[in-house]
């Protein structure tokens, strides 16, 4: 029992340290958004599954910005403070298209496997 | 709330500070979470606890909060087994440069250190090795010697070599080809365009013989021309003036208003005796007459197969049957002993000065170069600790030791090879310095440059540190425990940053390199002070505000007379002149070689017989002398204006001559008047003692001198150099023209020359001296930067090692001051074990250098307590940062990194 919980919290860390990117990228798909906004969607969007912790988000982004997947800048908005808001680099929407297929695949076989659909 | 401010107080906390911008979108996040949280229903306080949570997760995650480049992507290694070996050393070069590359601020360090010291040492090299090494220029230059003649030991006054001994020995030479006679001085070349002084060296035929030389149009002047008015240019002066016309052989020179004719041009590579001579004119050894000597320098070649020590005793035999000049000799040896001829190689004579100095400050360069090098090994000793995973990794691959080691050799050779290109680069500059660094009077310095020995020395040296620097670390490397390395995930466990091997090698090494700055210091400091103690030596005068001005009246343009009355004409103009306050003139000045002496008879009341046999410098000087030098009367007066031809001659002696001649009471002695210009059987008497004044340098002892006024002389002046002094209150180097002025409508063939001022003069002479307090100065300097950057680079290393076992022990309750004391004592410890083994070193070694040093012992007080006490100053600066640091620890970031 005890090691069913160990695996599966494992599964589920493992799931999510490796579709974090994707989730981002998806979200940067649709528009430019800022930080806040995609934890705060991520975790809507999940029904609260995905809530993960926002102190690795930015850590993330900036390292994704870093790869030049996704690119920041700072827009300023009539009565609005100023905020950072990132979209999708020409890189990040290929990397996009190549996560979604693999993703696409794995579900694919697991569901033939496992049984396990997609949502 | 400001959230921003929130923010940045909690992650200032943190020991990774995150930029502006972070901050900022950070504190964006926070509000709009609380905007949300709000209106979710919460509370204002619930809400703040809410984003409060957030902001302490992220102070702990602080070091990721970074934006740029975070993890550089891993460089690859070079493939274990390579298809060849000099594949697998192009690949292990490939792989060097990118990790270099990578960790740049470690190569530019590593390539700046080993730069400083291989630039150092190869510029050193190149000036030992051109002045004491390399051969020299001319043909046979290997058996060209330098003759110096002594009189029962005695060494001359002034030139190194007499007539006598000259021509006893050049009529039955058996050892030496040729042998000839030369002495430097200046002549005032006039004709086309403004006359110029310019320097003339005056030389028997045979010189160019035994230099084997060739003109290079033209001709040379032969044995029966020495009594011509001839003369051979050289190439500088022959293109300066002449617009190097091929025609020029027979054309006319004026030199000092005699008209020469020329009958070749030297090349410039003839440099004989220094860069600076232009002209050549012959010099005639006549045979003694009337008693006269006549002194010169004398070099001479020695015939294939003979030995130095050979042709010295052969020239002491001839010379032992020369023609006696009596009291001359005494004059010019003061003695009349045998004649002994000793002889050195022309190399070893040019170098003889600078020889020991040279040698003293290419061990400072070397002693630089090793802390340069131990500063590179114990970086890398750093790098090789911290590169353990990579190292287990490859090696598990299936690297064996060899090729690791070859790998860290390769990029140890490769950080030599840039540090020292980069030193050849700092080299070659600094070669473009030299001229106007090195004294003009510096031997060879023309012949100075960086060529392929030089290269070559550079390269040897870069090979050898890069192999003592990689293979340390190499060792280390091949050390490793896979296990462990790979268990430990990079971090030591508590306590190993004390432990480990290689903690206690670098500070092993950091021990040794400050004990050599100590050494290096405690040099620098007994050569500072040397050199202070030279600058502001009592000379006997006062230099500043003092102009001074040579002018020459050659005996067939001067007659006495004519002489004395340009002279006094001269004198009462400058001394009109707006500004001076004092003017007079000197046949010797103090500072400029040469000289004259003189020996003669006084009758003494202090020895039985009433007649002592004494040898003096004679001076002929105008009234004002002593006060417009500044110069001390100890006893009775200077000249005053009522001394006049009329009336009772006078003579006025310095301190030694009064001490060695005329016991207590000096005033009221006779001398002959005149003696050693022209004696008229008159008696002059000692009406003042003015105090020793130094002539050559500080180093020697105060010989015994006597003042003659020149208006006391019959109308005539006899010496055909005289140097006119002025002193003034106001800016002396804005009299130069004005004196000049003054000169030339005294007289229109007058030029006035070496118009320097006497500070100058000063310095002038000290220039050696201060360039080797300045080189070995710098050299300590750069080698206390380099330790002081190799104790902050251990510490910082050692700091970081121990980080956990810091944190632990701030978590058991460590305040961080005894975290502070624990990192400085060790830096401290290490510097004290330098500084102990560098004191007893230095006191071993500062014997070597006492011959250079001048009112200072080598075993200083001032110096041995300075030196420890501002190297652990350093020391302690050194290591306050790391030790700040540690005792700054977070504990829980220390140990979850």
């Amino acid at each position: 029992m005890m090691y069913l919980y160990m695996a599966t919290k494992q599964l589920r860390r493992e799931l999510k340290r490796g579709s974090t990117a994707l989730l981002i990228l998806a979200l940067l798909e649709e528009r430019e958004r800022h930080g806040y906004d995609l934890a705060r969607l991520i975790q809507e969007r999940s029904g609260g599954e995905i809530a993960f912790h926002v102190a690795s988000l930015y850590p993330r982004l900036y390292r994704m910005e870093d790869e030049g997947l996704i690119g920041g800048r700072w827009v300023e908005k009539p009565g609005q403070r100023r905020r950072r808001y990132y979209r999708l680099t020409a890189a990040g929407k290929k990397t996009l298209a190549a996560q979604r297929s693999v993703w696409e695949s794995f579900f694919d076989a697991l569901n033939r496997v496992a049984n396990i659909r997609p949502a | 709330m400001d959230w921003r401010k929130a923010v940045r107080a909690a992650l200032h906390a943190a020991t990774h500070v995150p930029q502006d911008d972070v901050i900022e979108e950070l504190a964006q996040h926070a509000e709009a979470m609380y905007e949300a949280a709000r209106a979710e229903g919460l509370s204002p306080a619930e809400a703040e606890g809410r984003v409060a949570g957030q902001i302490e997760a992220w102070r702990i995650e602080a070091h990721d909060l970074r934006r740029g480049p975070q993890r550089p992507k891993a460089v690859e290694p070079p493939p274990t087994a390579p298809t060849s070996p000099f594949r697998g050393i192009t690949e292990d070069i490939r792989y060097a440069a990118r990790l270099l590359r990578r960790h740049s601020r470690f190569a530019v360090l590593a390539v700046l250190t080993m730069a400083l010291g291989i630039g150092a040492a190869t510029v050193l090299f190149s000036v030992t090795y051109g002045v004491l090494l390399k051969p020299l220029p001319w043909p046979h230059g290997d058996r060209v010697i330098v003759l110096k003649e002594t009189r029962g030991g005695k060494a001359p006054r002034f030139g190194g070599f007499s007539s006598t001994a000259y021509l006893a020995w050049r009529e039955r030479a058996t050892t030496i080809e040729e042998i000839a006679a030369w002495s430097s001085g200046t002549a005032t070349l006039a004709g086309t365009g403004d006359p110029e002084r310019i320097r003339v060296t005056s030389t028997s035929a045979s010189l160019f013989a035994v230099l084997g030389v060739r003109p290079l149009i033209g001709s040379l002047f032969e044995a029966q021309q020495e009594g011509s008015p001839v003369v051979v240019l050289s190439e500088g002066l022959w293109r300066q003036r002449f617009g190097g016309d091929p025609t020029v052989v027979g054309k006319p020179l004026d030199l000092d208003g005699q008209s020469r004719t020329i009958v070749g041009v030297l090349p410039d590579g003839f440099a004989f005796p220094d860069r600076r001579a232009r002209a050549w004119v012959p010099l005639e050894v006549r045979p003694p007459a009337n008693n006269s000597l006549s002194m010169f320098n004398a070099i001479a070649r020695l015939r294939p197969g003979v030995t130095v020590a050979q042709a010295a005793s052969e020239g002491s035999a001839r010379g032992r049957f020369a023609a006696d000049t009596g009291m001359t000799t005494m004059a010019v040896f003061g003695g009349d002993g045998p004649i002994d001829v000793s002889a050195a190689p022309l190399g070893d004579a040019l170098a003889a000065e600078v020889r020991r100095p040279l040698l003293v400050l290419l061990v400072a360069v070397g002693l630089l170069l090793v802390i340069a090098t131990a500063n590179v090994a114990s970086l890398q000793l750093a790098r090789a600790t911290t590169r353990r995973r990579e190292i287990a990794i490859r090696a598990a691959h299936g690297a064996d030791g060899a090729r690791l080691t070859q790998q860290l050799l390769v990029e140890s050779l490769l950080l030599g090879v840039a540090g020292g290109a980069a030193g050849l680069v700092l080299a070659s500059l600094a070669h473009r310095l030299l001229p106007s660094v090195l004294p003009p009077d510096f031997p060879r310095i023309d012949e100075l440059g960086i060529d392929a020995t030089v290269v070559l020395f550079a390269a040897v040296v870069s090979a050898a540190t890069s192999v003592l620097f990689g293979t340390l670390p190499a060792l280390q490397a091949r050390r490793v425990d896979l296990v462990e390395s790979l268990a430990e995930d990079g971090a030591a466990s508590v306590g190993a940053g004390r432990r480990s091997r290689s903690a206690r090698l670098r500070l092993l090494i950091m021990a040794g390199q400050v004990a050599i700055t100590c050494v290096l210091l405690v040099g620098a400091s007994l050569l500072g002070r040397s050199f202070v103690a030279l600058l502001t030596a009592d000379r006997g005068y006062d230099p500043s505000g003092v102009m001074t001005a040579r002018v020459m009246l050659p005996d067939w343009l001067y007659s006495a007379e004519r002489r004395y009355a340009v002279l006094d004409q001269i004198l009462g103009r400058l001394a009109e002149m707006p500004g001076i306050t004092r003017a007079a003139f000197t046949s010797e000045l103090p500072l400029t070689p040469g000289g004259s002496t003189a020996a003669f008879t006084l009758r003494s009341r202090s020895v039985e017989s009433g007649v002592i046999s004494a040898q003096a410098s004679p001076r002929v000087v105008s009234g004002r002398y002593f006060s417009t030098l500044g110069m001390r009367i100890v006893e009775g007066r200077g000249f005053a204006d009522s001394d006049t031809q009329g009336s009772l001659p006078v003579v006025v002696v310095n301190r030694a001559f009064a001490r060695r001649y005329l016991g207590d009471f000096p005033l009221g002695a006779q001398l002959p008047m005149g003696v050693g210009y022209e004696t008229d059987g008159r008696e002059a008497t000692v009406v003042g003692v003015v105090d020793d004044v130094e002539y050559v340098t500080s180093m020697e002892p105060p010989l015994p001198e006597m003042y003659f006024s020149y208006r006391q002389l019959n109308g005539r002046v006899k010496v055909p150099v005289v140097t006119f002094l002025l002193r003034s209150e106001g800016d002396t180097a804005s009299l130069a023209s004005a004196i000049r002025l003054a000169i030339r409508e005294a007289d229109a063939l007058l030029v006035a020359d070496a118009l320097m001022r006497m500070d100058d003069l000063v310095t002038r002479g000290l220039a050696r001296p201060r360039l080797y307090a300045v080189l070995f100065g710098g050299f300590a300097v750069l080698a206390l930067v380099i330790a002081a950057v190799g104790l902050f680079g251990v510490l910082s290393y050692v700091v970081a090692q121990r980080s956990r076992e810091f944190a632990l022990r701030a978590a058991l309750g460590a305040q961080p001051l005894d975290i502070l004391r624990l990192v400085l004592q060790q830096g401290i410890a290490a510097t004290s074990i330098g500084i102990v083994a560098g004191l007893v070193v230095a006191v071993a070694l500062t014997r070597s250098i006492a011959a250079l040093l001048y009112g200072v012992t080598p075993y200083d007080g001032l110096t041995f307590v300075t030196v420890p006490v501002a190297l652990l100053l350093v020391a302690v600066a050194a290591c306050a940062a790391p030790a700040l640091h540690a005792a700054r620890l977070h504990p829980m970031r220390a140990l979850r990194s």
